[in-house]
């Protein structure tokens, strides 16, 4: 009865609700109606806008388990941690407070977030161009073949990604061109094509009850074994 | 070398953070005072994306998704400023919306950057922002099969039945083109599974320079018009005539880059040096 409760329904509804998405998104199943549309285009148009309703609860959700993760920390008055949890909250709550009651569109609460959350993302992301900067400096050096290819095809990069360094060389363009089109693009394409054939055979998995990862934590006997 | 005493070689070939650090400050700031007005190529991708919204009449309806978030906007953020300039002056009517929770914000600052006023461009009438979507490939995929049962009011919350630019927009096949602004890879390749695969909607698609690559393909395969990265910014201004943040930064581009080939070379110097004297690994 667990196992039926806890695995076999869930992989049902999953499989279900799979067969149903993939069928509106590769096949007009008849019957259509007039506009041509078929009868899974209505059933998945609701399933899409509760995912978006369970997307947006999860939001909230994440919001109130980060409250009780980090209350915890505050109450045990954790080592270099609670006074970073009690601000943590602290803004949660005047985030919140302001979003709620002056809106989050008003003027109050778009300053708040340009000169606080905007300001800070902005200059940890920026701070980027510094590490890459000197780990360039240390990375790209000419010890072996391989690293002299790196350095080879890292220079042109950064060369022809420099405005004014193409208009002096044009003769960078079609170098990098070649590299981006030809030599990234069919590196890309097969990292992308063993992406999707991975994502296809976990979906299979997933339908037929094979991968139980998102069932939450289930006993050998739920997973369809033998007890122990 | 004897000892422990370092000769040239190896102080240049372990040339301390803080002093790469503190001339890539230089190197920085010098153009953000004084623009220096260095050249500026337009890329074929640049250009291709200006070509396809000139070729669209007046009136065309534009989806633009907000998808990237603050840390990205430096970069994205003048792309999009340049982009909108051109489409208001095309008359065009543009629908916002965002799969990037920070979008609304980020669309607020844009504008006040754009000021539509200047084009004659009224909100609710020429363009709008129907808000942050979640789910992200699944919001897509909703707002593509049926816009209003996804969401039925803009960013302030009011109903979307009140303004006039949403009259006879429906679904993704109201759209002549799609524009996105990302920050991350499930955004920009998500649009293609879930618009230009399904639709056919033409696909422009502006990403941080480093998720170029993963991109290309898509346009390779012509399922993208063009992409291009944040750091084009200042070509699009060129050729949209606005010339502002973007251009701006292309001077700093030029010369952070120059300076990260003149660390890199000087650190295969000291290598070779240091090889030569025997000392190299």
């Amino acid at each position: 009865m667990s196992s039926t409760l806890k695995k076999t329904i869930p992989v049902l509804i999953v499989s279900i609700v799979a067969i149903l998405v993939m069928m509106d998104y590769f096949l007009a199943a008849p019957p259509t109606d007039a506009a041509g549309k078929s009868w899974t285009s209505g059933v998945v148009k609701d399933l899409q806008n509760w995912g978006i309703i369970l997307t947006a609860f999860a939001l909230g959700f994440g919001a109130v388990n980060l409250f009780y993760f980090h209350s915890k920390h505050i109450s045990r008055r954790t080592p270099d941690q609670w006074m970073f949890s009690l601000w943590l909250l602290i803004v949660i709550v005047i985030f919140t407070a302001i979003g709620v009651y002056m809106g989050p569109t008003s003027t109050t609460y778009n300053w708040l977030y340009n000169s606080s959350y905007f300001a800070l993302s902005a200059t940890v992301y920026s701070s980027l161009g510094f590490y890459m900067t000197s780990g360039l400096y240390r990375a790209l050096r000419l010890k072996n073949i391989d690293s002299g290819i790196f350095l080879v095809v890292g220079l042109i990069a950064l060369l022809r990604n420099a405005p004014a360094v193409a208009v002096w060389f044009p003769i960078l363009i079609p170098w990098e061109k070649f590299i981006a089109d030809v030599i990234t693009t069919s590196a890309q394409r097969g990292i992308m094509i063993g992406g999707a054939l991975g994502a296809i055979s976990l979906g299979i998995r997933t339908m037929t009850g094979r991968e139980t990862g998102f069932l939450g934590k289930l006993t050998e006997e739920e997973r369809g074994g033998r007890a122990a | 070398m004897s000892g422990n005493k370092k000769d040239i070689w190896d102080m240049l070939s372990d040339i301390p953070r803080e002093v790469l650090y503190g001339i890539l400050i230089v190197v920085f700031v010098i153009p953000m005072i004084y623009p220096l007005g260095l050249p500026v190529p337009i890329s074929d991708n640049v250009r291709r994306w200006y070509n396809h919204i000139e070729s669209m009449p007046a009136g065309s309806v534009v989806m633009i998704d907000f998808g990237y978030s603050g840390g990205g906007e430096p970069e994205l953020g003048p792309m999009a400023v340049a982009v909108y300039n051109h489409l208001f002056e095309k008359g065009m009517k543009v629908v916002a919306m965002s799969t990037s929770i920070e979008g609304p914000q980020l669309w607020d600052k844009a504008m006040a950057e754009i000021r539509p006023e200047r084009f004659g461009a009224q909100y609710g009438v020429d363009y709008i922002n129907i808000g942050y979507i979640a789910g992200t490939e699944t919001a897509m995929a909703a707002v593509g099969k049926d816009l209003r049962a996804t969401t039925s009011t803009d960013y302030k919350g009011t109903s979307l039945s009140q303004y006039p630019i949403m009259e006879g927009i429906t679904d993704a096949t109201s759209f002549d083109l799609l524009i996105v602004y990302t920050t991350g890879g499930d955004q920009s390749e998500g649009w293609v599974r879930q618009w230009y695969t399904v639709y056919g909607t033409p696909y422009l698609c502006s990403v941080l320079a480093m998720m170029i690559p993963t991109m290309l393909p898509y346009q390779n395969a012509g399922q993208i018009v063009a992409v291009t990265s944040g750091a084009m910014a200042g070509q699009m201004e060129l050729l949209v005539g606005v010339p502002a943040r973007g251009i701006k930064s292309a001077d700093v581009i030029t010369l952070t880059h120059l300076l990260v080939f003149a660390y890199v070379v000087i650190g295969n110097v000291a290598l070779l040096a240091k090889k030569a004297q025997g000392g190299g690994k």
